[in-house]
């Protein structure tokens, strides 16, 4: 296991911290009374930002319970990588089996929340020939944040407008839980599909386990 | 006419209003107002980031802005919890707050023994700060703000200057958490009239996932276009503050869920709401 040198720091420092669970009060998170409909425990769902998609209309990202989503954070303006994991994404779907690939959505959710109008991602949808299996969406400066949080991708803005961020793919299946993680833009897809044929074996969602999902930076 | 800095006394700063006032009537300046309850106006100033890439300026200008004079505290935040229960610990996400979140509380609006209500609240993840600070009609402070209001000394602006300063703050860090922490009004002010943000505990800042370091040091040293799409993705440049090469390492290290014994925070306002 590679070492951390950031966490091993980090672990020094709170040297109490981070325990991942507690003997004393077991599943004191425990969800049993969860309502019929609710998003499950780790459902990216929950977060309840809104978007707007790129036909100006509003959106929360729970639209899209129901099918696995490869999702990606991108801005339309970036010259470098974003266009490498939209080509991804793309060759991705060409690879999945066909009867998994009309059930996958795939989604872009932009970083600028200025520049990236309904608009300007029509005309991206356009540029790159994207149809209807795509959703492209914008938000405010706290969705993006909390979204990014919660994905584990790192951003900020630059002085020049631009957008440094973490080149991050993710696999959700169908309650929003994060089922795969793809870091880096070097890597094999192969797991990315592998992820994307059992989440939409598994409509219910539910059954992907924790130890199937991949943490994101850490 | 100097900038109206929030460490004169009352008197003076009615003094200085007035002063103010007459500036403004006669169009030269305007005077921010007086800073809210319990926070401090911390005025414009440079950050100097620990990390930057070749082409980012060494210095990122910071406008003045409102800082809680200390750490939101345990009966702070129960007053949260009690009026938003979604944020209670039997109640919050796991996808929100990890399995320690207010662990040391003797149970779910109950503080208990190990939680003083004067102390920091600590094992807070970043989305429960947040939303506290949301409630407060507030914000988390930014990195940028946060090093500024941190690099004062106790009697000057430059705390890199400050021997007592250092030599507490070392101290601190060479200390392993107490199991219950100190009163945070016990602690020092600094030069801006903030208390407890070096030598307290470590605090939430709102954009902690904004460095582009993997955390892994082969990783760290140069340019990796792979992981980070950007010119922010570059190595350190400036090894010499041991302290905050700490802060650095934590918050790169740390995920938004995760809540720990040492970890706490303080909210910030922009100076027009």
């Amino acid at each position: 296991m590679k070492k951390n040198c950031a966490l091993l720091l980090a672990t020094i420092v709170l040297n109490q911290g981070m325990r991942a669970g507690d003997p004393l009060r077991p599943n004191h998170r425990c969800c049993e009374e969860q309502p019929a409909g609710a998003y499950s425990a780790n459902s990216i769902y929950q977060l309840d930002a809104r978007w707007t998609n790129d036909d100006g209309a509003s959106f929360a990202l729970g639209q899209l319970r129901g099918r696995p989503v490869v999702l990606v954070m991108f801005y339309a303006s970036c010259g470098y990588a974003c266009p490498l994991l939209v080509a991804d994404m793309a060759r991705l779907r060409e690879a999945l089996p066909a009867n998994v690939r009309p059930q996958v959505q795939f989604a872009l959710v932009s970083f600028d929340v200025v520049r990236d109008t309904a608009a300007s991602l029509k005309a991206y949808r356009d540029s790159r020939r994207l149809d209807a299996q795509w959703t492209l969406l914008h938000g405010d400066n706290n969705g993006v944040k909390e979204l990014a949080a919660l994905l584990g991708v790192n951003f900020r803005q630059e002085p020049d407008g631009s957008f440094s961020h973490s080149n991050v793919i993710t696999i959700l299946n169908a309650e929003g839980e994060i089922a795969h993680q793809r870091l880096g833009l070097q890597g094999p897809l192969d797991d990315s599909m592998k992820a994307l044929v059992t989440a939409a074996a598994r409509p219910g969602g539910a059954g992907a386990s924790a130890q199937e999902s991949s943490p994101a930076i850490q | 006419m100097p900038p109206l800095r929030p460490w004169l006394s009352h008197d003076k700063r009615r003094c200085a209003a007035w002063l103010g006032a007459l500036f403004v009537v006669s169009g030269l300046s305007a005077l921010p107002p007086a800073p809210p309850a319990d926070m401090v106006l911390i005025p414009a100033g440079n950050h100097t980031p620990l990390l930057r890439a070749q082409k980012d300026p060494a210095q990122v200008p910071v406008a003045a802005f409102y800082l809680d004079v200390q750490p939101v505290t345990n009966a702070d935040f129960l007053q949260f919890v009690l009026t938003h229960p979604r944020w209670q610990r039997s109640q919050v996400s796991q996808l929100f707050a990890d399995q320690s979140y207010l662990e040391h509380w003797a149970g779910n609006t109950d503080l208990g023994p190990h939680a003083p209500p004067g102390a920091p609240v600590v094992r807070i993840s970043w989305f429960a700060a947040r939303a506290y600070a949301r409630w407060q009609g507030k914000r988390l402070p930014t990195i940028a703000e946060w090093e500024l209001a941190a690099s004062a000394g106790y009697d000057g602006p430059e705390g890199k200057n400050d021997a007592t300063l250092h030599r507490d703050l070392y101290q601190w860090l060479a200390r392993p958490t107490p199991a219950i922490l100190p009163d945070a009004a016990m602690a020092r002010l600094n030069f801006y009239g903030v208390r407890g943000l070096l030598g307290l505990v470590w605090e939430w800042v709102d954009d902690f996932n904004s460095a582009m370091v993997t955390g892994e040091s082969r990783a760290d040293t140069g340019l990796d276009r792979s992981l980070y799409c950007g010119s922010g993705s570059v190595g350190a440049k400036d090894t010499g503050d041991y302290a905050a090469f700490m802060r650095l390492a934590l918050r790169s290290s740390l995920r938004a869920s995760n809540t720990t014994s040492s970890l706490g925070f303080r909210c910030a306002r922009d100076l027009s709401p």
